[in-house]
């Protein structure tokens, strides 16, 4: 009896147990996806005026470029519109824009006063959902700085479709390279992200290296050789003046990089044929030791929240990567792979830090997590140094030098996932980019 | 060696080796019987098989149909005649015109009036003419018997006892036991016969089995069968209006109906979902934040956009959430536009869906 009961119980159990199961919704888990990037449209802004009419379609061009220079959204081309927008105000036929897969739809208006200020709104759509994504914005500024006013529209865009904030509205000061590689001069420049508007900042008669910015962007550190040996300066982009910070006799100073609150920075510091670490007050002048080892110790870098620092040292033989207290202390290295690290750079996410490694005769630009784990590889070639972080942490801009006597070098972007690596246009040979953050 | 041998021996020697050469590879050579069915018919004269159907009168409908009668033999067409003829083919003269069969009455049911009245109608019993499609149940159902063999004959157990595996004394109000024990229900042996009983021995029936006549319909259906008809189409009538303005039935909304979808039907919604849900736009953050969307499905398969909601989100910031949503939104509505391949007729188990929406295998590596 009890066998039966125990066999009747079962069977129910067995029984029921599927159509308990579909109780209720029907429920799935998606964990595959696709990767791919979203088509949008963004058909020339509406102009107010005449003398906006070819603003609008160069804002439009610019917007499009941002974005399709992300490797993350693909534009699709005017010819392909169904719609034409006439009106900033009328209603979005969504039907049009779905007909032809535009996931996003950039729609805008410019207006230009008599006196060269020029008015920008625009609204971001999800097609498919046939709403708004965010509010709609306007922008106000002159009639020279239409590119930024494109820039930080797109960073809109961008920061509204990704989550992420954009990276458009910034500037990087490089290292201009003119001339045959035996000789080569070297200037220091800077410019928008995308290579436009270039501004000489120094003149060619010394050699110049290894430019950064400071947190607010309106300064910059970097080493000359006007004197013969390395020494760092500290330059204000908006006049072009300098000024020596370290000059000491019998040393040479370098690689020099802000602390994030821009009031000290971190260098290296050579005397008797060592190097280490130091830490400058700038409001003082007054500079601090911060390792002390018979080894070199260069390339420092802090991390977002100013409390560690990561730089290079060769103190276990080879050069590999380490962090310490921003105070100076003990550190760890962090770098244990086969080949030579260095140039290490704190991600502005705090999350990572990209760095240069020399493997098997090639250069990489990898990038790693702050205790040295998940090393991910995003290049290789002849020669591939210096990385520099997009302020939003998504993209890392470097240098790469060609072989031979004919080589050049250029400046690269590369998305930290290692896709959309594309070259970053320049008028003349680049290296040592250094990102600035998003201009206010 | 062999020349040593005489004829004896060499007789004895080849027949020894050929004995052996049979014995170990006879069996090489016989290959196995290709497996064939039998099957045993039995013969019967043509007395003996009239004999099966004389006892019992065969159906009335059959009754009613004139048999030709077969042909004689002096009729039978002459073959030697029709070979020399080129095309022309003997064309079997027709018997008797045998009469169709006869045509069951129907009785078409009165048409039914749509009357509405106040009182409830009384159901009347059906009477005994009416023919009842129930299979006919004995008085006393009679277990088989049991095709085992027991050393000694079992008494038929009465019917509604229970077989158990253990024999348990049939309790009496006699029994005056100190001891209160559970109290058990009489259980019996099982049953068993005498001997095992072959498909062989009963296979073969007495007579064949004939189709009973085709019940006559009832004459008149019950009026108050009518009237609670109409009773009811009134109130199916009631309940389309209802739906028709947007009333919906509580019981068929509440619990999914038809068959659950298999896990193939799982899976093909699952691949056209997944082939919209675009991530690489997604931030890193987005990449982290898993999201659980809610969507209302209509019959033909596509979205209904407006019912697509997010129900929770989990592993990433508040801004992460809305664009894994948004991501995920995207994914139904593109892919949704035109219909996911639903089966129509389990709508009941999919009008209403839960998407897990899980970027862990899309994160960056």
């Amino acid at each position: 009896m009890i066998r039966l009961f125990m066999c009747l119980c079962l069977a129910v159990a067995v029984l029921a147990s599927p159509l308990r199961a579909q109780e209720g919704p029907l429920r799935i888990e998606i964990t595959e996806g696709v990767i791919e990037p979203l088509p949008y449209a963004v058909p020339s802004f509406v102009p107010g005026n005449a003398a906006a009419s070819e603003l609008s379609a160069n804002i439009a061009r610019v917007i499009a470029s941002d974005l399709n220079g992300t490797g993350l959204f693909r534009q699709i081309p005017d010819a392909a519109h169904i719609s034409r927008i006439t009106s900033f105000a009328s209603p979005v036929q969504f039907s049009d824009w779905k007909a032809i897969n535009a996931q996003a739809l950039i729609v805008g208006a410019v207006d230009v006063d008599a006196t060269g200020r020029v008015t920008v709104r625009f609204r971001l759509f999800d097609v498919f959902a046939g709403q708004e994504l965010g509010q709609g914005l306007q922008l106000v500024g002159t009639t020279d700085g239409w590119r930024r006013i494109a820039h930080k529209v797109a960073d809109q865009v961008y920061s509204r479709l990704t989550g992420e904030s954009g990276y458009f509205d910034s500037r990087v000061v490089f290292v201009s390279e003119t001339g045959p590689k035996g000789s080569r001069q070297k200037r220091l420049a800077i410019m928008d992200y995308d290579g436009a508007n270039v501004t000489y900042l120094t003149d060619a008669d010394a050699l110049v290296l290894a430019p950064r910015f400071s947190p607010l962007g309106n300064k910059v550190l970097y080493t000359s050789y006007e004197t013969g040996e390395p020494r760092i300066y500290e330059l204000e982009v908006g006049s072009a003046r300098r000024r020596p910070l370290e000059s000491q006799a019998g040393t040479m100073s370098f690689a020099p990089r802000f602390a994030p609150d821009g009031r000290s920075l971190v260098y290296s510091l050579s005397q008797s044929g060592n190097t280490d670490l130091f830490r400058m007050d700038l409001g003082t002048g007054r500079s601090d030791r911060l390792t002390s080892a018979p080894s070199i110790e260069t390339a420092p870098s802090f991390s977002p929240d100013g409390g560690q620092i990561v730089f290079e040292s060769d103190r276990s033989g080879t050069p590999q990567i380490y962090v310490m207290p921003a105070a100076g202390g003990e550190a760890r290295r962090i770098s244990f792979g086969q080949g030579r690290y260095g140039t290490p750079v704190w991600s502005p996410r705090g999350d990572l830090i990209a760095f240069t490694k020399q493997s098997k005769g090639r250069f990489h630009i990898g990038v790693m997590r702050t205790d040295g784990s998940e090393e991910r590889l995003l290049t290789a070639s002849f020669l591939d140094e210096g990385p520099t972080w997009a302020p939003n942490g998504r993209v890392i801009m470097f240098t790469r030098e060609t072989q031979g006597e004919q080589g050049s070098s250029n400046l690269y972007s590369v998305d930290i996932t290692g896709r959309n690596l594309r070259q970053v246009a320049t008028s003349t040979g680049a290296s040592d980019p250094a990102w600035s953050p998003l201009q206010e | 060696m062999w020349a040593m041998l005489d004829t004896g021996q060499k007789v004895s020697a080849v027949g020894h080796v050929g004995f052996l050469a049979v014995a170990i590879f006879g069996g090489t050579f016989n290959a196995d019987p290709l497996p064939f069915q039998v099957t045993e018919v039995t013969a019967i004269s043509a007395e003996e098989y009239a004999a099966l159907f004389e006892a019992e009168p065969s159906p009335e409908a059959v009754a009613n149909v004139d048999t030709p009668e077969p042909p004689e033999a002096g009729q039978a067409p002459d073959l030697s005649a029709t070979v020399d003829t080129d095309v022309a083919q003997a064309i079997p003269e027709q018997s008797a015109q045998s009469e169709p069969d006869a045509t069951p009455e129907v009785v078409q049911p009165a048409p039914v009036e749509a009357e509405v009245s106040d009182e409830a109608p009384v159901l009347q019993p059906p009477s005994e003419d009416v023919a009842v499609l129930v299979p006919e149940i004995a008085d006393e159902a009679r277990p088989e018997d049991a095709p085992r063999v027991a050393p000694e004959t079992i008494a038929q157990p009465e019917p509604d006892v229970l077989i158990d595996d253990v024999d348990q004394a049939a309790t009496t109000e006699d029994d005056t036991a100190e001891q209160v024990e559970e109290a058990q229900e009489e259980t019996a042996r099982e049953a068993a016969s005498e001997r095992i009983v072959t498909e062989a021995d009963d296979a073969a029936p007495a007579r064949s089995l004939r189709p009973q006549a085709r019940p006559t319909r009832p004459s008149e259906p019950a009026e108050a069968e009518e009237t609670q008809t109409a009773d009811s189409d009134n109130d199916a009538v009631e309940d389309a209006i209802a739906a028709a303005l947007g009333g919906t039935d509580e019981t068929s909304q509440a619990a999914p109906s038809g068959p659950p979808l298999t896990s193939g039907e799982k899976d093909a919604l699952r691949v056209a979902v997944q082939q919209c849900w675009n991530v690489g736009s997604l931030s890193t953050d987005a990449l982290n934040t898993t999201v659980i969307v809610a969507v209302s499905m209509l019959e033909d398969g596509r979205p209904n956009t407006g019912s697509i909601r997010m129900l929770s989100a989990s592993g990433g910031s508040g801004a992460a959430a809305s664009q894994a949503f948004e991501a995920a939104r995207r994914a139904i509505i593109r892919c949704g536009a035109n219909g996911f391949p639903l089966p129509v007729e389990k709508y009941g188990q999919w009008r209403d869906i839960e998407i897990t929406f899980n970027p862990e295998n899309m994160r960056i590596r």
